[in-house]
């Protein structure tokens, strides 16, 4: 007596059949997966490093792409990946970058930790939007850098805590609102309160040398 | 084997049904999840401004061990174009 499961007209998620479903659940935003693949050492240029891997913007593809991808531990060194914002290229020169900044943090005890739980946390937290609030748009993407001493895990921020006066926004609440999106990342992160992720401007970084630029602010 | 012909490779049932699924309208659209799973935090989807694809990292996790499924027939190919085989890059010098 009982009706057909598959019913027309029936919202059917991959939860009730993985093979066939009828809706997926959206994302806010559209994501791009970027890779950047360890110098060959033949004088090869950053562009042609840098790849560009697909996108997405649903809940259920970006598990098939997790599912289906190199894990981070599994990386040669100088590898990273990227997860930015579809439009905007994971580079301190893109033009919605060159004013921004970026939160991170660096794991030194590599085999201490699981780069992997961590890495997939962050992605969580920017995909399901859980590290800015709607109208803060700030947030550009998150990264992981896999190198010989260290992991490093950063969030890419469009400023560097500016006064904004189309929404008017002095320099104080502009501070506090990259200031609330550093706790959340560092959250996702798992970070016990001594250990301190730090915030640098990317111009600063870029006249500095990459590793030497001077942390604006830490939380 | 690097001489076999190839057979195109059709879509899986999830690749196809990932294509023509529509977006679900969390705000609005009331869905009777299965037994044991957690549907999306309503907290984080009942502000104004929002659009209801706010999701905690609970929800997200329950999806990992169900969708599988590569994104396209063609990704094993473009895994290798873009991210490359770990042990190519990672071992530059081992010629098998």
């Amino acid at each position: 007596s009982s009706t057909s499961a598959a019913a027309e007209g029936e919202v059917r998620t991959v939860f009730h059949d993985p093979e066939n479903f009828n809706v997926k659940h959206p994302l806010m935003n559209n994501w791009t997966l970027w890779f950047t693949k360890p110098p060959s050492g033949k004088g090869d240029n950053w562009n042609e490093l840098l790849k560009e891997v697909i996108s997405f913007d649903s809940v259920e593809e970006f598990w098939g792409i997790y599912n289906n991808i190199t894990p981070t531990s599994d990386l040669a060194l100088k590898s990273d990946y990227h997860l930015f914002k579809k439009g905007v290229r994971p580079e301190w020169e893109d033009t919605q970058n060159k004013h921004g900044g970026k939160w991170a943090f660096q794991f030194k005890e590599k085999k201490a930790i699981n780069i992997d739980a961590l890495w997939l946390h962050v992605m969580l937290a920017a995909i399901g939007e859980n590290l800015e609030d709607e109208e803060d748009n700030e947030v550009m993407g998150v990264v992981v850098n896999v190198r010989r001493g260290f992991y490093r895990i950063g969030l890419w921020t469009r400023t560097v805590g500016k006064a904004d006066q189309s929404k008017g926004r002095t320099v104080e609440q502009g501070r506090e609102v990259l200031n609330k999106i550093g706790k959340r990342f560092k959250q996702a992160l798992q970070l016990k309160d001594h250990e301190v992720v730090e915030f640098s401007g990317h111009t600063d970084s870029a006249h500095a040398g990459s590793t030497r630029a001077k942390a604006k602010f830490t939380v | 084997d690097t001489h076999k012909p190839v057979e195109p490779a059709q879509p899986t049932a999830g690749m196809q049904s990932l294509k023509s699924a529509r977006f679900l309208q969390v705000r609005s659209e009331l869905v009777n999840y299965p037994e044991g799973v957690q549907s999306p935090n309503p907290a984080l989807n009942q502000s104004n401004k929002n659009k209801g694809r706010v999701y905690d990292k609970d929800f997200l996790l329950q999806f990992q061990l169900v969708f599988k499924e590569k994104p396209s027939v063609d990704w094993d190919m473009k895994l290798k174009e873009t991210v490359g085989d770990s042990t190519d890059s990672a071992r530059p010098q081992s010629a098998r």
